[in-house]
């Protein structure tokens, strides 16, 4: 069935999906009415969902409930995500699965409350002190939103992580048709339990890049958490190999699990020569012109980002490989994602178009570039030696 | 059964600090209270005391600096069975004041236990919010001047259950500790300490003189409050901690949606069309273009509607960008519209004229409106009779079914056709009304 949803319903619908059953937020344009529905949709003790006296005290309620069981997700916008700092960390060093959602405004600060922006996207990847990854995910849409929240559950249970999901205020308060059925999920996964007897270590791994069984906080395993670094039993320690090992685990579990963590999508020609690389809000606008840089006989690929950390650098490898001279992205900041590609293709001309004011990116500014960067292109090679 | 794993003297604590004997203290309160160590979580803050888990065995949580509140509360949500207890210093409660407060508002059924010994201890002696007046401290060396914060009473007139204050070098701060651990709701005990590293030797601070600063600072020592002893009309209503819905898993049933039925029928519509409907907050721009836009995805079509709009309320502009189109939409911002409703000055300022729409564009405005030139076609409507018919949140509606009817995009019978069949929630009545009266507006209107 076709509904007609704001980005901020997709994700609630996503969420409820995926099993979440504990919520706790702060009011943030345009992130409210997140929080509100869920006030609707536990309703009946379905699940529990706080107003928090600020944004500390709603991640610090989801990392307890979450540590005593629940699936807990929380959201808000980019001065909120600020606050989420100190906390995500904890989150990591805790090994707590959490989902956290930023609906993007404009600007640093305060910013432009009712205005978007993708400007986030590099404060989610080193969103907390210490320099270890979580994931990050993006959505481009309210049909993406629904999805990305239930898989950043997944993610968040699977990995024990912090798992950030990006939307945008022209995500999160856009009306878009979507039919929820139709989108293909896959199972709903939980964190691996603890066994019931036998010796049980909160924080014990067998590989670095696996996550540890869980017992949750009041059943029948007594548990340590920690924030502090510490051994496997979750107490603190200052034995270096100890030391190394829970961070080297940190740093693999999201690493060495890279590649199940990629999600994109890949419309590529061979032939091409332009790739546009997207995500978030300038999603939509790229989709557009690619059909019409098509329909006018320009080849051109097209990989959209829906993970954006770790970086999907294999499925970005095999959309550049074969001939693209020049990589175009579109980006609703100061081209923050451009920078981190010219890093990872130093070889390709990175062609940055950005945003910033508050408005999209119009379908007709990427076709504009791509025309011109082809036609250059063309021009330069008849040019005589 | 005592949770106490190690004896005082294997602590981590300096010697002569009370620390240690509050966490004795604490476990024979909870040995007395029954309960069994996976009933129980200990929540430890920062500073000396945030050591302190380490030492117990039960369920423990160590966290970041002033939240040990928060995650308390978020366990205790999930677990309302377990005995949740905090333990948080002087520093914590100051970090952390804001939870303090609303955590006793709430009436989480958390319990706190303040190990208040007047200074930072593990970073050098720094004065804290309880530093007494003239209080020497490493930041203080001319003593104190800020007034010293009344933790109990902070607590207390903000809805805590319980609050209690003693010291810890009298013998019956276990009782006290035990009658926090025992009341239901919110409960906090204030537990003064010497920290004999940094406050103690700087202040010549010694058990007597705790008693006197108490009586100085008029911070009394033993329970202060406690719900359940109040009249007992009130204990009925007040006395149970504020309902918190237990943890249940579940497989969650999406909410329930005020959702028109899937199309039998698809409306018939142009392959793609724009519209802009600009106004003022409270002209209900957002819920006019939202309503068609829903009838059309109920009509088997595809919708998409982005929102401009300042964070002021009910003052300022109010836009609407809603797309219509037969193929799903990707881009859902306006690339050239093919109507422009208009209902007020804000809308139109908003928008920055009309000069730059194409010429087969239709604008509706209101007609007391004043224009700019437009190479569009304008067509005028009366709000003053419509808001008399419709009510003034719908003039948005009818105008925009006036104008999709006058671009010839639909069929007037058609879209009352749809409003009748598939509006829906709260003002389903009021849409209907408004689509029949902004179709009725239309030449070639059945009326």
């Amino acid at each position: 069935m076709r509904e007609f949803i704001t980005g901020n319903q997709a994700v609630v619908r996503g969420a409820l999906r995926a099993g979440c059953d504990y919520v706790a937020g702060y009011p943030i344009t345009p992130a409210s009415s997140i929080l509100s529905d869920f006030v609707r949709a536990f309703a009946g003790e379905l699940g529990i969902v706080v107003q928090t006296e600020d944004e500390i005290a709603a991640i610090g309620q989801c990392i307890g409930a979450a540590m005593a069981g629940a699936r807990a997700l929380t959201a808000t916008s980019g001065p909120g995500l600020s606050l989420y700092s100190e906390n995500i960390g904890l989150a990591q060093m805790g090994e707590t699965p959490l989902v956290i959602v930023d609906c993007q405004r404009m600007g640093p600060a305060t910013g432009g409350a009712t205005a978007t922006g993708d400007g986030d996207v590099i404060f989610a990847r080193h969103v907390t002190a210490g320099g270890y990854p979580l994931p990050v995910l993006a959505a481009t849409d309210a049909a993406s939103a629904y999805r990305l929240t239930y898989e950043a559950f997944n993610i968040a249970e699977r990995l024990r992580t912090p798992v950030i999901v990006l939307s945008s205020k022209d995500i999160a308060l856009t009306r878009q048709t979507v039919d929820l059925d139709a989108i293909s999920l896959p199972p709903r996964l939980a964190r691996r339990a603890a066994a019931d007897n036998g010796p049980y270590a909160p924080y014990a791994v067998d590989r670095p890049e696996s996550s540890p069984a869980f017992a949750p906080i009041g059943g029948l395993r007594r548990v340590r958490f920690t924030g502090s670094i510490h051994d496997e039993r979750g107490l603190l320690t200052i034995d270096r190999g100890k030391i190394e090992r829970k961070l080297t685990h940190l740093r693999d579990k999201i690493a060495m699990n890279a590649g199940s963590l990629e999600d994109v999508d890949a419309d590529l020609d061979g032939r091409a020569r332009t790739l546009i690389v997207s995500y978030g809000v300038a999603d939509g606008a790229a989709r557009v012109a690619v059909r019409l840089l098509r329909r006018g006989g320009t080849r051109v690929s097209h990989v959209t980002l829906y993970s954006l950390w770790p970086m999907p650098v294999r499925a970005l490898r095999d959309a550049v490989e074969p001939g693209v001279e020049r990589i175009v992205v579109p980006e609703l900041n100061i081209g923050l994602y451009a920078d981190e590609l010219r890093r990872v293709f130093p070889a390709r001309p990175i062609e940055s178009i950005q945003r910033y004011d508050g408005g999209l990116i119009a379908p007709r500014t990427i076709v504009d570039h791509v025309v011109r960067a082809e036609s250059a292109k063309r021009t330069e090679a008849f040019q005589p030696c | 059964m005592n949770l106490l794993t190690t004896p005082r003297n294997d602590m981590c604590y300096c010697p002569g600090c009370s620390h240690g004997m509050v966490l004795e203290r604490l476990a024979a309160a909870i040995g007395a209270t029954g309960r069994r160590p996976e009933q129980v979580c200990l929540v430890s803050d920062i500073g000396c005391i945030g050591t302190a888990d380490r030492y117990f065995e039960c369920h423990t949580f160590h966290g970041l600096h002033g939240r040990s509140i928060t995650y308390a509360e978020g366990i205790k949500r999930v677990r309302p069975e377990m005995t949740v207890v905090v333990l948080i210093g002087d520093g914590g409660c100051g970090i952390g004041t804001a939870h303090l407060v609303h955590a006793a508002r709430r009436r989480a059924g958390i319990k706190v236990i303040v190990c208040n010994n007047f200074n930072f201890g593990m970073t050098g002696g720094q004065h804290s919010p309880t530093t007494p007046p003239a209080g020497h401290t490493s930041t203080t060396p001319d003593g104190a001047a800020d007034y010293p914060f009344d933790i109990c009473e902070t607590v207390r007139v903000n809805g805590a259950d319980f609050v209690a204050r003693g010291s810890a070098l009298d013998p019956s701060i276990g009782t006290l500790i035990g009658a926090a651990l025992n009341a239901p709701g919110f409960a906090l005990i204030d537990v003064w300490e010497l920290c004999t590293a940094y406050y103690v030797p700087s202040n010549k601070l010694t058990p007597p003189r705790l008693v006197e600063l108490s009586q100085r600072l008029n911070m009394p020592f033993g329970v202060l409050f406690d719900r359940t002893c109040g009249p007992k009309s009130l204990r009925a209503a007040e006395a149970a901690p504020a309902a918190t819905p237990s943890h249940l898993p579940h497989d969650q049933a999406p909410p329930a949606e005020s959702q028109a039925a899937t199309a039998d029928v698809v409306l018939s519509w142009p392959e793609r069309t724009e519209i802009c409907v600009a106004g003022s907050a409270g002209q209900h721009i957002r819920s006019a273009a939202g309503t068609i836009g829903k009838l059309a995805v109920a009509g088997g079509l595809f919708a998409a509607q982005q929102d401009d709009f300042p964070i002021t309320v009910r003052r300022g502009h109010s836009l609407s960008n809603l797309i219509i189109a037969t193929t799903p939409i990707e881009y859902a911002g306006l690339d050239r519209p093919g109507l422009v409703v208009l209902l007020s000055r804000d809308g139109l300022e908003r928008l920055g004229g009309l000069a730059e729409l194409p010429a087969d564009c239709v604008v509706v405005a209101a007609s007391e409106l004043a224009l700019p030139p437009a190479p569009a076609r304008v067509l005028r409507f009366d709000a003053e009779p419509l808001a008399r018919a419709v009510g003034r949140a719908s003039v948005a509606l009818s105008a925009l079914a006036f104008g999709l009817v006058e671009k010839e995009w639909i069929d007037p019978a058609a879209l009352r056709g749809a409003a009748h069949r598939w509006a829906g929630g709260e003002y389903k009545d009021a849409d209907i009304r408004a689509v029949d009266a902004g179709t009725a507006l239309s030449r070639g209107a059945v009326t």
